[in-house]
């Protein structure tokens, strides 16, 4: 090699630069003379030894000699690092060539040479200007010292790696992961913007300022967020109008979606903040925010880092920023459309009751005006009849009690608005209390109880307001004697310290402990008490406490259930709790207001003594031979008797109603009950016997008397008749007294008798709960006004026999009708319990009742009866049917892993919530045609009815979220992240598609919507967080002889901490390394990033593994995180299979012998990174054999739940084994197949195969004289298989004749084309393949008699042959089984 | 650059011709064996004793003289011209370690 002399230099020193022909020859050229080095001849041995070394190394390197620190550099420094200034560089005192970062390493490589120990620099930000302008760039670096042949330090030796891509993807991924760190909560837009600034604000190296704009609807965009830059600057105006040519930043550009590049040189940029630099950015870019489905929303702003180029990376980092800013606003803004939709709810329960309180109020003048005419009335009409008089009476009744019920409710209203105007006067508290008390003592007195008022002087005066004092005390004695069925009441006021206490005390029903605490709620009504009345409104103790807060007072209840009730109410002496300009002086007119009237009326109405026939038909006005004014049901076939029965009674007072049969008295009984049946005993159809027993068989009838005429005389026809449950008999002829006597006598008795069933009557019909008596058979017998209200269905229609009216239609809504006949049989065979099922009302409408069912026995006629209630539990069965829907779609919409996933699982959610025949889902997401997904896989578009496609394509334009439904399903539309989505539910026949399903479908369509947009956001991190991972993993070019493979679990973000990595070491060995971080997901994957740049340059820097680690060790220490990751580290040459490695807590490396045996590399090992930093790591040997197989992993290929690691590891040892015959390609995924449990990997793996040797590629032209040279290089490959020597010769001669076949016929037409040679050998078996990409010409017999014992001493040695021709070349592919 | 090959005529004690070969035989030097084959005349004696490899190109040198030849060869050739069919037609010798020469 060397050049021929020319007499002035010496061999040797060109020798110094022949390491490297270029950089060599270039610095051959230096004009060393002039360098305080002097001619090359006159270096000493050190700085040649050390120029070669630098020279010779692929590695970036650089050096510095001398007292000038005189510059060299390698090729690879100058590829990396160097750039422009080479090589001008080259020769120059090293601070002239590095004058613009002198002030960073100048004084380290001052510390070198002054020390003598190296420094070790990881990341260091240097600004170097090799691509003509300074340029951030990052750099892992060592300096050594170089000694000259004394010994003395003269110079400095840099070996460097550049970081920069590594640094600046990795500052921008903690950017996006910030950003993205949780999108599941919802904020307003506000927060979202303040979220995103605070995040923005962590990067100012590559966001140096940022403005986030939105568009308004006038199409101007306005500011809403920015980071780095002070508010009023002239680059963030307020408001930029499109059409504003002097606007600092494009509109137009991101209102169409496109991205704008802006030079910031114009006059609103001249005073830009730097960011974290030290000079403002020059350019930068606006990209919009995009919107699914939509124009953009605005958009961002970014002024770009001067110190980098906007490359593809740093476009697609503004670009990704923007679009999480463009999430986080979509998601905010569907966030307050929801809070508004809720708030428009609220404002309609106001206008509700703002509503009922105006009504109220409108009531009142109607009220007067038919209360004062009706007093009026009332005097004038004081003469006339009894029934008349009734008449006015229920009416003034009834209109002093809706008067009283309109007043409360305006209280309220008054309450409300705070308009209650209250006047305190000062008043004696007994007094007032003694007068007010009293107006109940005639209903206390009829109603059989004791009444105590208690109230001596109290000797100083309360300030009260009379008309609300008198509201509070009348409300609670009006309750008092409500609840009170037998005892006292009692009222009592008494002076305690500064307050008034006055007592209200029962011995009623009282209140069970678990209502107490709500007995002041408004509307609050304690069930099932025991009361006089069902009356009210459940709103009188509100009021009272609301009253008694007025007057600075407090009310207090205490109760035993069974013991009565007592309320105590405390009022402060004197005024200093009440307005000032609310006092006004004693009046003195203790009269009792008005107010009063209607407490009493209705109390009295409560009380048996005061029904309504008692003082009004018994009045003096009656007839004074009228008896009762009953109801007389007369049943005669003869009409003259008729006449002559009406007549007598008629004239006596009774209402008489005449029928000529049995059959027609039934009917009429029925129709309207009697209060006694007069009947002949012979009538035509039904006799009086027959009348009397049917009357008894009917629970309604049964009580009702019955006298029997008969003209048959004696004992045994009126024993006959009295059997037959007759009350009385009565012979013809009889006389009228002795009629009437019998008549009125019965009527008495049957109102004594009638007086309990009247009871259960009313008893029953202030039920709340519908209430309903079956027969055995299961008709409905009996009903009350509840059941009527709920169910349309009133006592008219009685019986109602199965299958009752309310039934859901067995045509319409078989499922419904199923449920109920089920329930039905169910209660009628276990006689009792409780089951919500749906009826029909009358009118149609679908209702859901919980109905409960005991059984019983008929009182009347002793017979067993079901009894039941129910309660109409519509709303509520809605309202869980809606939460419960929302919340497994939300949970299926949580749980996908993709966009397509999530809306498969939507429609099963919807199938199965439906019971619905199918669900399909179309998105148009271009064109007509849209993509189809549905509950059925086989469904396709064109497989649809042509209505079904043109329903669907319709609904498309339709407003979103609002259904649209049909007999047997319902359609709605609703956003996809790809376009509109067209959902359609088919119920299929046997369900009609309610107003309730269409609330539901629209609800849950609308969460479909949100959680897709969800999922799609997901979706479009998962994609930015693989790029990233794939930026940060192994090498993309493999050594021959690898097989790698990596594998995230199954989650969400499929990024994870596994790696592997091969390096090629500088002495031609291979680097090999596994290793595992601890966890998942992008923060394991960004510790693992740091961990495999790390050990990678360790490696390069000092090829031994143990010492790798122990160096990777410190380094993991200050790296969170990184703590306890495991590693297998390796040095490999693959000349000789010779493995050097150490292990940190990593599971053993498998190999798989040719002979069929597998062994485990399990020496070298040590704990985990960075358990013990400092400890010694040990190092092992280990041979790997010829066409033995290596198999590295990560404990996620054998770890598994409830299984012990070995069982794991014996199985991949299997793997191997059986695979030790494949390609390490084929194996690889074998082995990653093989392994996988069912539902995929639960943690990442990584997984990397080598195959010693490995295969063998040579690419040659197709000429004789390259056999020699490609046969060598076989030779020596076929040494490291380790073949017998017959075999290695037989496969050498094989090759040989296919590579002379490739030459000469493979290529007569083109001499020199590219022949290639493939050699692979797996543990028994070896492959050839040698591949021209000539065309052979045909053989012709005994023509080439080289070429045809060429191919038959091929198929001698070698197995299996194949020779395939194809029109780009042939091939010869040679197998061969070893031993 | 063909493959590297010496070839040294010479002459047997009984007058017959020796041609001592030395390297390997393939496609790209098998024209210049041929030649050194084709310039003997009668009964010759191939020493292939220093040949490692051979391949079709050479054989076929090998069968056109193969009525007048007789070889020696290392074992390591043996199976070639064996399945060759060379041995058929031709004496072959085989050298062992201590007779390098017949």
């Amino acid at each position: 090699m060397a050049r021929s002399g020319d007499g002035e230099r010496a061999p040797q020193v060109e020798d110094v630069f022949s390491a490297d022909g270029e950089i060599g020859a270039d610095l051959a050229v230096v004009d060393w003379a002039a360098t305080p080095l002097g001619p090359p001849d006159g270096w000493p041995q050190s700085l040649r030894t050390a120029v070669s070394i630098v020279l010779s190394s692929r590695f970036s390197m650089w050096m510095a000699w001398g007292p000038e620190l005189t510059f060299f550099c390698n090729a690879a420094y100058r590829r990396d690092t160097l750039a422009r200034k080479y090589p001008w560089a080259l020769g120059r005192p090293a601070n002239e060539v590095w004058a613009e970062i002198w002030g960073d390493i100048g004084p380290r490589i001052e510390k070198v040479l002054t020390t003598g120990t190296a420094t070790w620099d990881e990341g260091l930000l240097l600004f170097l200007e090799r691509s003509g302008y300074p340029e951030e760039t990052y750099h892992t670096f060592s300096y050594s010292p170089l000694h000259d042949d004394a010994g003395a330090v003269v110079g400095m030796l840099c070996v460097v790696s550049e970081d920069t891509d590594r640094v600046i993807g990795e500052r921008r991924m903690a950017t996006l992961r910030d950003l993205g760190s949780d999108p599941r909560v919802v904020r307003t837009e506000q927060e979202t913007l303040a979220f995103v600034a605070r995040q923005l604000e962590r990067n100012f190296r590559d966001l140096p300022f940022t403005l986030t704009y939105l568009f308004d609807d006038e199409g101007r965009a306005r500011l809403a967020a920015s980071t780095g830059i002070p508010t009023g600057h002239p680059a963030a105006p307020d408001v930029l109008d499109p059409d504003d040519e002097r606007a600092p930043w494009p509109v137009s550009e991101p209102a169409r979606g496109e991205a704008a590049l802006v030079e910031l040189d114009g006059p609103p940029f001249g005073d830009l903040p730097f960011g974290d630099w030290s000079a403002p950015p020059a350019q930068a870019l606006a990209v919009p925010l995009p919107q699914q489905g939509g124009a953009p929303v605005g958009f961002l702003v970014a002024g770009l880092n001067r110190y980098r180029p906007l490359d593809e990376g740093y476009r697609g980092f503004v670009e990704l920023v923007a679009g999480q800013v463009a999430a986080g606003i979509a998601s905010a803004r569907g966030y307050q459309a929801q809070q508004r939709r809720a708030e428009e709810l609220a404002e309609l329960d106001r206008a509700k009751t703002a509503f009922f309180s105006n009504i109220s109020h409108e009531f009142r003048t109607p009220l007067t005006l038919i209360m004062g005419p009706l007093e009026e009335l009332r005097r004038r009409l004081g003469d006339s009849d009894a029934r008349t008089r009734e008449e006015l009476e229920v009416v003034r009744r009834n209109g002093l009690r809706l008067s009283k019920l309109v007043n409360t409710l305006l209280d309220f209203a008054r309450f409300e608005a705070g308009r209650m105007q209250a006047r305190y006067e000062p008043v004696d508290l007994s007094t007032v209390t003694a007068e007010l008390a009293s107006v109940f003592r005639s209903a206390v007195d009829r109603a059989g109880l004791e009444y105590v008022i208690d109230c001596p002087a109290l000797g100083e005066p309360v300030h009260v307001d009379r008309g609300m004092w008198e509201k509070v005390l009348l409300n609670l004695l009006s309750n008092a004697l409500k609840f009170t069925f037998d005892g006292s009441i009692r009222v009592a006021v008494r002076a305690e310290g500064t307050h008034a206490v006055v007592t209200v005390a029962d011995t009623g029903t009282g209140v069970p402990a678990a209502e107490l605490p709500r007995l002041f709620e408004r509307f609050h009504r304690i069930e099932n008490a025991r009361s006089r009345s069902n009356e009210g409104s459940g709103i009188g103790l509100a009021l009272v406490r609301e009253l008694v807060g007025l007057h600075g007072g407090t009310i207090s209840a205490d109760s035993s259930e069974g013991v009565g009730t007592t309320f105590t109410i405390r009022l402060p002496f004197g005024t200093a709790h009440l307005p000032a300009d609310s006092l006004v002086p004693a009046a003195g007119d203790l009269a009792v207001s008005a107010t009063a009237d209607p407490f009493v009326q209705e109390a009295l109405r409560w009380l048996p003594g005061d029904e309504p026939d008692d003082p009004a038909l018994f009045g003096p006005a009656a007839d004074p031979g009228a008896v009762v004014a009953a109801r007389v049901l007369i049943a005669d076939d003869n009409a003259d008797m008729r006449e002559y029965l009406a007549r007598i009674l008629t004239g006596v007072g009774y209402h008489v109603d005449t029928v000529d049969d049995g059959r027609r008295a039934l009917d009429a009984a029925r129709e309207h009950v009697p209060d006694l049946v007069v009947s002949d005993v012979m009538m035509p159809r039904l006799d009086g016997l027959a009348l009397v027993a049917a009357l008894r068989a009917d629970s309604r009838t049964a009580s009702v008397p019955v006298l029997l005429l008969s003209a048959r005389a004696g004992q045994e026809a009126s024993i006959e008749g009295l059997r037959a449950g007759a009350d009385d008999y009565l012979v013809k002829p009889f006389a009228a007294a002795e009629l009437l006597a019998r008549v009125r006598a019965n009527v008495e008795l049957a109102r004594l008798r009638g007086h309990h069933a009247r009871w259960r009557t009313a008893l029953v019909d202030s039920l709340q709960e519908a209430f309903f008596v079956c027969d055995a058979d299961g008709a409905v017998i009996e009903i009350n006004t509840a059941f009527t209200d709920i169910l349309g269905y009133g006592a008219d229609g009685l019986p109602y026999t199965p299958v009752h009216p309310w039934w859901p239609d067995a045509e319409t809504d078989p499922e419904a009708h199923g449920q109920v006949a089920a329930a039905f049989a169910a209660l009628l065979e276990r006689r009792q319990g409780s089951r919500t099922i749906p009826v029909t009302h009358r009118d149609g409408h679908r209702l859901w009742i919980s109905a409960a069912i005991n059984e019983a026995r008929s009182p009347d006629s002793g017979r067993p009866v079901m009894v039941g209630t129910f309660r109409d539990v519509t709303a509520e069965h809605y309202a869980v049917q809606r939460d419960t829907a929302l919340a497994a779609l939300s949970t299926r919409l949580s749980e996908a892993t993709s966009l397509a996933d999530a809306l498969t699982g939507a429609l099963a959610e919807l199938q199965g919530l439906w019971r619905a025949r199918s669900v399909l889902a179309a998105v148009f997401d271009h064109g007509d045609e849209p993509a189809l997904t549905a509950t059925d896989p086989s469904a396709a578009w064109h497989r649809l009815t042509e209505s079904r496609r043109r329903a669907l394509t319709e609904l498309r334009r339709h407003p979103p979220l609002t259904p649209v439904g049909e007999q047997t399903g319902a359609g709605i539309r609703l956003n996809h992240p790809d376009g509109p989505l067209v959902l359609w539910v088919d119920t299929g026949d046997h369900r009609p598609f309610t107003d309730e399903d269409r609330l539901l479908l629209s609800l849950l369509a609308g969460r479909l919507g949100e959680g897709l947009h969800r999922v799609h956001q997901l979706d479009q991190q998962r994609e930015t967080a693989i790029t990233l991972q794939r930026a940060i993993l192994g090498p993309s070019h493999l050594p021959e002889g690898f097989a790698v493979r990596y594998q995230p679990a199954t989650s969400r973000l499929e990024v994870g901490g596994d790696w592997y990595d091969i390096v090629t070491l500088p002495d031609g060995r291979i680097g090999i390394v596994v290793g595992d971080c601890v966890g998942h997901g992008l923060r394991a994957a960004t510790v693992m990033g740091q961990l495999r740049s790390a050990c990678r340059a360790l490696l390069l820097q000092d090829p031994s593994p143990a010492r790798a680690l122990m160096a990777l060790d410190r380094f993991a220490a200050s790296v969170p995180g990184a703590i306890c990751s495991t590693v297998f580290c390796g040095v490999l040459d693959p000349a000789t299979g010779h493995l050097t490695y150490t292990v940190a807590g990593h599971p053993p490396g498998i190999l798989a012998l040719p002979d069929g045996s597998t062994a485990l590399l399990d020496q070298g090992r040590s704990v985990p990174l960075a358990v013990r930093p400092g400890r010694t790591r040990p190092e092992a040997e280990f041979t790997i054999p010829a066409r033995a197989t290596l198999l590295l992993y990560t404990d996620g290929l054998v770890e598994r739940r409830r299984r012990p690691l070995d069982e794991g590891i014996r199985q991949a040892s299997q793997a191997v084994h059986d695979g030790r015959d494949v390609s390490v390609e084929d194996l690889a995924t074998r082995v990653m197949s093989g392994l996988a449990p069912a539902p995929g990997y639960e943690d990442d793996v990584a997984l990397l195969l080598y195959r010693h040797p490995a295969p063998l590629e040579v690419t040659f032209p197709a000429e004789t004289s390259q056999l020699a040279s490609v046969r060598s290089a076989l030779r020596t490959w076929l040494g490291k298989c380790r073949l017998p020597v017959d075999t290695a010769q037989g496969v050498l001669l094989a090759a040989g004749e296919a590579c002379a076949n490739a030459i000469e016929h493979g290529h007569r037409d083109a001499p020199g084309g590219p022949v290639r040679l493939r050699a692979e050998t797996s543990a028994d078996h070896l492959r050839l393949t040698v591949t021209d990409s000539g065309r052979w010409k045909p053989a012709e017999p005994g023509g080439d008699t080289r070429r045809g014992r060429g191919i038959r001493l091929m198929r001698a040695v070698m197995q299996q042959i194949t020779i395939t021709r194809a029109s780009t070349g042939t091939t010869i592919d040679m197998n061969l089984r070893i031993r | 650059m063909n493959t590297p090959l010496t070839l040294t005529p010479g002459t047997r004690p009984d007058g017959t011709a020796r041609l001592t070969v030395a390297g390997e035989i393939d496609l790209s030097n098998s024209a210049d064996f041929a030649r050194a084959v084709e310039a003997t005349e009668g009964r010759l004696l191939v020493d292939l004793t220093a040949v490692d490899y051979l391949d079709s190109a050479a054989l076929a040198v090998l069968f056109t003289h193969a009525d007048r030849l007789e070889l020696v060869v290392r074992p390591l050739l043996m199976p070639l011209l064996t399945i060759s069919g060379l041995t058929d037609l031709t004496t072959v010798h085989t050298t062992t370690p201590d007779s390098a020469h017949p």
